[in-house]
This record gives C-alpha cells, sequence and structure tokens, in this order.
C-alpha cells in the first residue's frame, strides 16, 4: 500500500511539473484547449470517485454538471446578484449535491444496487436534458443560454479576472490539481476502506456497524458537487450553456474518461479526459462523423484489452521489468 | 367518449411496442443479467430494415419480415462476439455494449447518410369503430403485437425449449449439471429477444421518425418497463408496458412530449423506490 501511494504522488507530481511547464511551450490556443480538457477531467476525477470507490455506475454524471452550468449561468447572468461568480460556484456546488442527495436517498435507502442504479441514473440524466430543453423560460430550451460572464473576484485586495488565458488555465489547473489531491487523500483514508469493505461485502460491512447507504449517499453528493464544480468552471470559460451538457452522451463520454484514465486512479482519469478530447480534435477535424464510431470502437476495445486503464500500463511494465530482472 | 377511446387506443399501440421491445431486455437485463446498452439499436434495425426493403422496392410487409431476421442476426453477432465473454464483468458489458450502440448508429448514417427515412404504411386511411373513427394501420399493429406477445407465451409455457430457458433462469449450475447447455440457451435467447425487438421497429416505423438515433428513446423506456413491472414474468412486462405506455400516452394529451417523458421517468423512479421487485411481483427474487 505504501510503495502505491509512492508511485501514485510520484505521477501526481509528475503531471503538476508539466501542468507548470506547460505554458512556457504553448500559445494561448493551446492554453484554453488544455484547460477546458482540465475542466472535463476534473468531472471524470469527481464520476471515478464515486464509481471507482464502490463499484457503482452513475450513467447519468452529466446531469450533475449541466445542473452546476446552469446555476452557474443562472446567478451570473442575473446583475441583480452581487458577487455574482463566488455566489454561481458556491450554488451550482450545492444544487448539484442537494440533487444528488435526494435521488441518492431514494435510491441507496431503498436498496437499489448495481444495474439498477446505473439504469435509474441514466433515467437521470435524459430527465434532466428534457427538462432543460422544455423549461425555456429558464433555461433557454434548446439553444441554452449565452453571454456568460467569465469569472472575476477580489482576494485580498487583488483583483482576479480570468478573462485572459494565462490567468484562466493557472486558476483551472490549480482547482483540479487541489481537488484531486484531497479526493485522493479520502479514498486513500478511512472513509476509502470502508467504502471497498462495503463494494467487497455490504452485509458484513453493515454487521460491523457501518452505515452502509449513508456512506454511500454521502459520496455519491460529494461526487455530485465536484461536478457541479465543473460544469459552472466550464460554462464560464465556454460563455454558454446548452441542453447538451447534462445529456447522455456527455454522461457516456465521461465514463469512457474513467474507463480509459483506469477506474479508481483518480488521476488516471483526468489524463484519460485529456487524451481523448486531443484525439477527437484531431480526428473531427478530419471528418467529424467519424468520431462516434471511433469512440464506440474504443468502449469495445479498452474492455477487452485494458481493462484497467492506461495508469495499467506504468504498472504492467514495471512487473515485466522486475520479472526480467528476476529472469537475470 | 370519442376522446376516451381514442386516448385509450393511443395507450394501446405505445403499451404494443413497449411490449415487444421490453420482452427482449427482459430476458437479457432480468434474466441473464446483462445491461444490454444496444437493445435500442435492435429497434432502429428492424425500422431501418423495413425502410430498406422498400427503397428497393417492395412491399410494407416484406419489409416488416425482413425486420425481425435483420434483428436477429446483429442481436446474434453481438452476443457471439462481445457478450457471451462478459457474462461475469457487469460494468464490462455496459461499455461494451454502448459502444456497439454508438458503432451501430454511426455505421447507420454512413450508409444511408442524414435524415430521416420515410416509410409508408401498408394501409391508409381509418376505420369506423362505432365510436371513432381510428386509423387502421395502428389497430393492425396492436393486433400483430399482440399475437406475437401469445406466441410468445406459448413458446415459453409449451415447447420444450421454453422449458430449457425456465430451468436456466432458476438455476443456472443446476440446469447446466441436468444436461442443458446454458450457453446455446442463452445465445438463443438473447437473439430471440433481438429479432421481437426488430419487429417492433419495423411496426413502428410508419408511425416514427426512422432516424439512426432513435433507438435510444426506447432504450430508456423498455429499461423502465422491466424495472417496473417486475422480473421474470409475463405479468411483470405487461404491468410495466401499461404503467410507462399508459402514462405517457395520457401525458402527451396535456404537455410537451419531452416534459411527459421526463415525468413518466420521474414517477417510475417513486415507483421503483416504492415496489422495488415490480408492480406484479409480491415474492423476492
Amino acid at each position: 500500500m505504501i510503495a502505491r501511494d509512492r508511485n501514485w504522488l510520484l505521477i501526481f507530481a509528475v503531471c503538476v511539473v508539466l501542468a507548470v511547464l506547460y505554458p512556457l511551450f504553448a500559445d494561448g490556443y493551446q492554453l484554453t484547449v488544455i484547460r477546458d480538457a482540465l475542466i472535463f477531467g476534473l468531472f471524470a476525477a469527481s464520476l471515478d470517485f464515486f464509481w471507482g470507490r464502490t463499484g457503482i455506475l452513475c450513467f447519468g454524471h452529466a446531469a450533475f454538471f449541466g445542473i452546476g452550468g446552469y446555476i452557474m449561468a443562472l446567478v451570473t447572468l442575473n446583475d441583480a446578484i452581487p458577487f455574482g461568480s463566488q455566489l454561481g460556484i458556491l450554488g451550482a456546488v450545492t444544487g448539484a449535491g442537494f440533487v444528488a442527495a435526494i435521488i441518492g436517498y431514494f435510491l441507496f435507502f431503498g436498496g437499489i444496487r448495481g444495474s439498477y442504479f446505473t439504469i435509474v441514473t441514466l433515467a437521470m440524466g435524459v430527465i434532466c436534458q428534457q427538462a432543460a430543453v422544455s423549461w425555456s423560460s429558464v433555461t433557454g430550451g434548446d439553444s441554452g443560454l449565452i453571454g456568460i460572464p467569465p469569472i472575476e473576484f477580489d482576494i485580498g485586495g487583488t483583483h482576479v479576472d480570468l478573462s485572459q488565458d494565462m490567468p484562466s488555465y493557472i486558476f483551472v489547473a490549480a482547482i483540479v490539481a487541489v481537488v484531486v489531491l484531497a479526493l485522493w487523500s479520502i479514498s486513500r483514508g478511512r472513509w476509502g476502506t470502508v467504502l471497498t469493505a462495503i463494494q467487497d461485502n455490504e452485509v458484513r460491512a453493515a454487521a460491523l456497524g457501518h452505515n452502509a447507504p449513508l456512506r454511500l449517499l454521502v459520496t455519491f453528493v460529494l461526487s455530485a458537487a465536484i461536478a457541479g464544480l465543473a460544469g459552472a468552471l466550464y460554462v464560464c470559460m465556454a460563455g454558454l450553456v446548452a441542453p447538451d451538457l447534462s445529456g447522455l452522451l456527455l454522461s457516456t463520454e465521461v465514463i469512457v474518461w474513467v474507463a480509459v484514465g483506469g477506474r479508481g486512479t483518480l488521476l488516471g482519469p483526468v489524463l484519460g479526459a485529456i487524451a481523448i478530447q486531443r484525439a477527437q480534435q484531431t480526428i473531427s477535424s478530419f471528418n467529424p462523423s467519424l468520431w462516434p464510431l471511433l469512440l464506440g470502437c474504443v468502449f469495445v476495445i479498452i474492455v477487452f484489452v485494458l481493462p484497467d486503464g492506461i495508469l495499467s500500463i506504468y504498472a504492467r511494465l514495471k512487473s515485466l521489468f522486475k520479472g526480467r530482472r528476476r529472469a537475470l | 367518449m370519442d376522446f376516451l377511446i381514442t386516448t385509450l387506443l393511443n395507450a394501446l399501440t405505445l403499451i404494443s411496442i413497449l411490449m415487444l421491445v421490453g420482452l427482449g431486455l427482459a430476458i437479457s437485463f432480468g434474466l441473464m443479467n446483462v445491461t444490454n446498452l444496444a437493445h435500442g439499436e435492435f429497434v432502429t434495425v428492424g425500422a431501418f430494415a423495413v425502410y430498406f426493403v422498400q427503397s428497393i422496392g417492395g412491399s410494407f410487409w416484406l419489409g416488416l419480415a425482413a425486420a425481425p431476421i435483420a434483428g436477429a442476426v446483429v442481436g446474434c453477432i453481438l452476443e457471439f462476439a462481445i457478450i457471451r465473454h462478459l457474462y461475469s464483468r457487469p460494468v464490462s458489458t455496459v461499455l461494451a455494449t454502448w459502444g456497439v450502440s454508438l458503432i451501430l448508429q454511426q455505421g447507420l448514417e454512413l450508409i444511408f447518410g442524414i435524415g430521416a427515412k420515410p416509410v409508408t404504411p401498408p394501409i391508409e386511411g381509418t376505420l369506423d369503430l362505432f365510436f371513432t373513427v381510428y386509423p387502421a394501420y395502428r389497430l393492425i399493429l396492436i393486433a400483430i403485437a399482440m399475437l406475437t406477445l401469445l406466441g410468445v407465451v406459448l413458446l415459453i409455457s409449451r415447447t420444450s425449449f421454453g422449458l430449457d430457458i425456465r430451468t436456466v433462469i432458476q438455476n443456472r449450475e443446476m440446469a447446466e449439471s441436468v444436461g442443458i447447455n446454458t450457453r446455446r440457451t442463452y445465445a438463443i435467447a438473447f437473439t430471440f429477444g433481438a429479432a421481437i425487438a426488430g419487429l417492433a421497429g419495423g411496426l413502428v416505423a410508419p408511425l416514427a421518425i426512422v432516424l439512426p438515433q432513435m433507438g435510444v428513446n426506447y432504450l430508456a423506456n423498455a429499461f423502465f418497463v422491466v424495472i417496473v413491472g417486475g422480473v421474470g414474468s409475463i405479468g411483470g412486462l405487461v404491468a410495466g408496458s401499461v404503467f410507462v405506455g399508459g402514462l405517457t400516452s395520457v401525458l402527451n394529451y396535456q404537455i410537451s412530449p419531452s416534459l411527459a417523458q421526463a415525468i413518466v421517468l420521474l414517477a417510475a423512479i417513486v415507483a421503483v423506490r416504492l415496489r422495488p421487485n415490480g408492480l406484479f411481483n409480491g415474492a423476492s427474487r
């Protein structure tokens, strides 16, 4: 366990160094591309915190991303509300967490687990998208809301304005690093251990005195709140929000990012999100209708070839070299 | 009176389709514990089969005969190439079948092009039903769906293959030890479910907008038919279809379709919370 912790921290440190060095070699456009990819990486990490730790797949995680995005948009677009950026983020996080708390309460305390949970959350994503389309007086319907201002706030006398590429990149990268590190320390500590016990055998974990539904619920709410945060950041950077952001396609894409990066590693999903989005841009610029086809193939290949994700390549190589050394 | 009967017949149309689509899911999801997210694409494939046959000059009825065959072929390939390797890995099945669903959607779009495909019904016009007039094709649709369901009930309850399926469902290990080839039984049952979904797609093609992406609409509803109704019986399937289909048709009169869809799914979630074993099943699985 200690060796694995050291490996994780090593990879994390390498990623932080790369993120710090990246602006030296990138122009403004490339910075915004990687910034948006990092936001989706944060979203992927939020799903992984729940899915990777509990083994229960949420198929409607984009619902929380979308709820966060819409709340942020509505708060910042309303001139009457002071401190729009801060209140918007706060509202996005608590709003997404609140919805997760209600749904999670119904499901976890109702004994819904496994594939039933997956299907119900799938419907939850569909419901959110339909609601965003049909509640057009608030959400702008199919076309969504545009003109969302960038984040700006005062901290310690300095005015922070994230309309420029560089500050927004630093802001997003710092948030992602802090949140991923925080999620990792939660999931490797006692909380994560209990979740693993529940995943292995819920009845036994309950017999040992752990309130399994409550633990699952709190984990789910935390995961949804971070997804809401990612949604709020995204709409401010993009300047618009649309029903797609809570839809089925984004829900499935985030699952691919986690699966490609490696479920349960928290860092892998962030890397997976960045890698896949780069690939998507390259392929889409070549032929846009090819991308869904390739995405589908990636799903199938991942399941058969890399069930543990790209981070497992590192572990595999390591065991390969160790095996070699022993053989010599 | 008119209004009531029209609503009732509209509901019956939707319920029949949901029952046919739900049957395949009841087999794969309910009984084999395979979460097949490509099930909606069997419906799409069936609808496209009718379109294809009509576009090369064939009649609707020929297309309708081709629809379940197309569904069965796709289902058989899917089971053979992917699902049979993943029976012990439920989460992997979810990922792989969703991938297949994307591949099928995009493949159909590449072959047939973007945009809705026209399918003409075999019979135009309405039928005078004493109380009200109603499109004749919809009545035929309801009749075919009911006959198909009856056939399935007879197949499961009267034939030796039906007995095999019921045995494998109740206890897979025990079925294997008494000499039933469970792998083969699963494969046939899965293909059979895909064929019925293909038939549903063919039946609905003249009424629906035939698009490569149309399957998703049926997928979520069909899952709820199975979950709400409860797993393991035709009765549950009927109960679930009546719940989802009936509620949708009634709501469609009052509010916009997207809001109706959202409300039906919400009601279904509440129903699942209150009766996790299904509306119809008293006993737990």
